[in-house]
């Protein structure tokens, strides 16, 4: 047997890649392998970590780890997948190549480029998470500074359980001066609202309302009061008060499903910015690439039978998505993956932690580190590329192009969805660093008291929810959290997040993934 | 004993970071729970390593001892057989009945690792502190509220 001679661990620095706060933390190693975390106390959260942070070490050697080429589940040797890749890129006018969040600029930049040498012409981003759309705000970082001079801070969206890094500094804030004003804004009851001086609980996905009447933007013919469930009265007020103030801050996320129109609530917080200076700051997964390309493009050559292979490269795309699997029916898709799926063909890459490279943090750009070796069978993107051409070159990063959205018309709509009778529940996303990947705990589906009474539905019941798409079981917790006609489960599985709807935006050519309607039963 | 972990409920998120935290370094034991007090607050929930502990009293197999030294009581994962015992003599509730690997699980304040607990190395709030006696005589905790909300927080 062979003793561990404590001298033998190691402890590698790395940046946390599951949000843009950009914590650091160590992996510990010893003779058998990865042991754990360790908390650095020079880092940017002051060796604090979230749940997301203290799994890592979880995710860097799970069993679902994927370590081997694996075709609808069957493992395949890396020879024969570069045979196969090779042949289909062979043909590019029936390729499309993909690229989600999990992608760091020099990726994007090789990915390009390989598509330019092979003469790969359609390309599109797979970054559907709403998300997305707060990823221009990181383009001006955030300075602790910027909280320290402010009187006024708005949160929309619990971000204490997002990204709980932000925690520290606003509770400090707030308890520094009793004058310091926290404004939650949410359709759920949260932690975070919890903690706030006042706590505008807004209908579901009425938020860009609120930001756009809170900017006195003229929305001809819609209630705010009446839309979003803010008396007219508080807001004209708020208003008022952060008109010109520049004094303030407003921290956004915007979960998975939980809100009908991602890229209004973008042009809201961008108002509320121009209205009162004040500073917008998102909390996003880790953002590399900048471009930004329509997918919707790529759905109408799929639908044109104009593709018929696909290669993603990033950690999402397909696998999170299964209720876009109808409109890319007949397409063979090959895609990079950390973790083992048994759909399509997986190829295997190194995690974020693993890679060198560049990512967006809310404080600004930072380096990862590339100090932890992935799996032996894990390729890196550039590795994967060189085996199917000869030769690299590096491309051009498109900017994302400024589009103009019509504000009002969006505004109506969702006052038109919000005044729409509703027929039965609807499911919202939430984001909880705890439920990371269902790594630690699976989802759990929040339900109104009443509505559990009505459904004869008991805590810790097991529940059945259907959308249009799919089903899945849950485990319910009954709680005031949530409003009658409103069901909330974080998003992190596969499983849960198939449930969701999703829209094509065709003005953004985005795809949104919107509050869902769905049907529940207790399970059995 | 010479530190104790202290929680200052005022600045506590419900990140569960301090969970977490535990049930990575214990490979699935999460020696540090919630607890919930619905619409009040978040409320982490760890062993207090009482001077006469309950747990230890009725342990049929002495897994759990006290160290009179640094009065950490600690559970030998070799020694325990996993009958629930400790769990259910437990005044606060700290020891979760359901088993991990047929053994309790039971805080040991991270007695591995020299910096101390890893649930408050990782709190994301600095809610959970890792305090000796002195220290603690000195520190405000409880004293300061955060917010105004009489629904979730208490009221200032």
């Amino acid at each position: 047997m062979k003793n561990i001679d404590p001298k033998t661990i190691t402890i590698k620095r790395a940046l946390c890649p599951f949000c843009s706060f950009g914590c650091e933390f160590g992996i510990i190693f010893n003779d058998f392998g990865i042991k754990g975390v360790e908390y650095v106390k020079d880092g940017n959260s002051n060796g604090r970590l979230c749940p997301r942070g203290s799994a890592a070490a979880m995710y860097l050697d799970h069993p679902r780890r994927s370590t081997m080429p694996l075709k609808s589940g069957k493992a395949v040797v890396w020879s024969k997948m570069a045979k196969e890749l090779r042949k289909v890129v062979g043909s590019p006018k029936s390729v499309a190549v993909t690229f989600d969040r999990n992608v760091t600029p020099e990726e994007y930049a090789a990915i390009v480029g390989f598509c330019d040498s092979v003469g790969i012409g359609y390309t599109a981003s797979t970054y559907f998470e709403p998300e997305h759309n707060l990823r221009p705000f990181l383009e001006k970082p955030f300075a602790p500074a910027d909280l320290d001079k402010a009187k006024i801070a708005f949160v929309l969206g619990d971000i204490f359980n997002q990204a709980p890094m932000s925690s520290r500094a606003i509770i400090e804030w707030k308890m520094k001066d009793k004058k310091n004003e926290l404004i939650a804004i949410d359709s759920l009851n949260t932690h975070t609202a919890g903690f706030a001086s006042q706590f505008l609980r807004v209908n579901i996905g009425t938020e860009p309302l609120l930001l756009l009447a809170l900017a006195q933007e003229n929305l001809d013919g819609v209630d705010i009061a009446k839309v979003t469930g803010i008396d007219a009265r508080v807001v004209k007020e708020l208003s008022n008060k952060i008109k010109n103030s520049s004094k303030g801050v407003i921290f956004a996320s915007l979960p998975f499903g939980h809100t009908y129109d991602p890229g209004l609530y973008a042009e809201s917080l961008d108002r509320m910015h121009e209205f009162s200076g004040m500073k917008v700051v998102p909390f996003v997964e880790f953002a590399g690439y900048e471009g930004s390309q329509p997918f919707v493009s790529i759905m109408e050559m799929v639908k044109r039978k104009k593709i018929k292979n696909l290669i993603n490269f990033g950690e999402l795309f397909p696998f999170y998505y299964p209720q876009l699997a109808g409109s890319l029916k007949g397409l063979n898709i090959y895609a990079t993956s950390t973790l083992k799926h048994t759909d399509h063909t997986l190829l295997p890459v190194p995690l974020s932690l693993e890679k060198e490279g560049t990512v967006v943090t809310t404080f600004g750009k930072r380096k990862l580190t590339g100090n932890i070796e992935p799996p032996s069978g894990a390729k890196s993107v550039e590795a994967i590329l060189s085996m199917l051409s000869s030769g690299s070159s590096t491309g051009k990063m498109p900017h994302a192009v400024e589009k103009k959205i019509d504000v009002k018309e969006r505004a109506r709509r969702i006052a038109e969805i919000t005044e729409t009778k509703k027929k039965s529940f609807k499911l919202v996303g939430e984001k909880v660093a705890y439920n990371f990947l269902g790594f630690l705990e699976g989802e759990i589906l929040k339900i109104n008291p009443y509505d559990a009474t009505e459904l004869g539905i008991g805590a810790d019941d097991i529940v059945t929810i259907k959308s249009k798409y799919d089903a899945a079981d849950l485990p319910v917790r009954i709680t005031e959290d949530v409003d009658q006609g409103l069901l909330a489960a974080p998003a992190e599985t596969p499983a849960v997040r198939g449930l969701f709807e999703y829209e094509i935006d065709s003005e953004l050519q985005a795809v949104n993934f919107i509050p869902t309607e769905v049907k529940i039963c207790r399970k059995g | 004993m010479q530190k104790r972990i202290v929680l200052d409920l005022d600045l506590c998120c419900g990140c569960r970071s301090c969970e977490a935290a535990c049930k990575a370094a214990f490979k699935g034991e999460a020696r540090i729970r919630h607890g919930d007090i619905a619409g009040v607050a978040y409320l982490p929930l760890a062993c207090k390593h009482c001077k006469q502990p309950l747990c230890l009293a009725s342990c049929p197999v002495e897994a759990i001892t006290k160290d009179d030294n640094t009065g950490l009581v600690t559970r030998s994962a070799m020694v325990c057989i996993g009958c629930k015992s400790c769990a259910f003599a437990c005044p606060f509730g700290v020891i979760d009945a359901p088993l991990v690997r047929h053994i309790s699980q039971k805080c040991s304040l991270c007695a591995d690792r020299d910096e101390g607990p890893r649930c408050v190395a990782a709190c994301s709030s600095g809610a959970l502190q890792w305090l000796s006696d002195e220290e603690i005589e000195q520190h405000e905790v409880g004293m300061r509220m955060v917010s105004k909300d009489l629904f979730f927080r208490r009221k200032a």
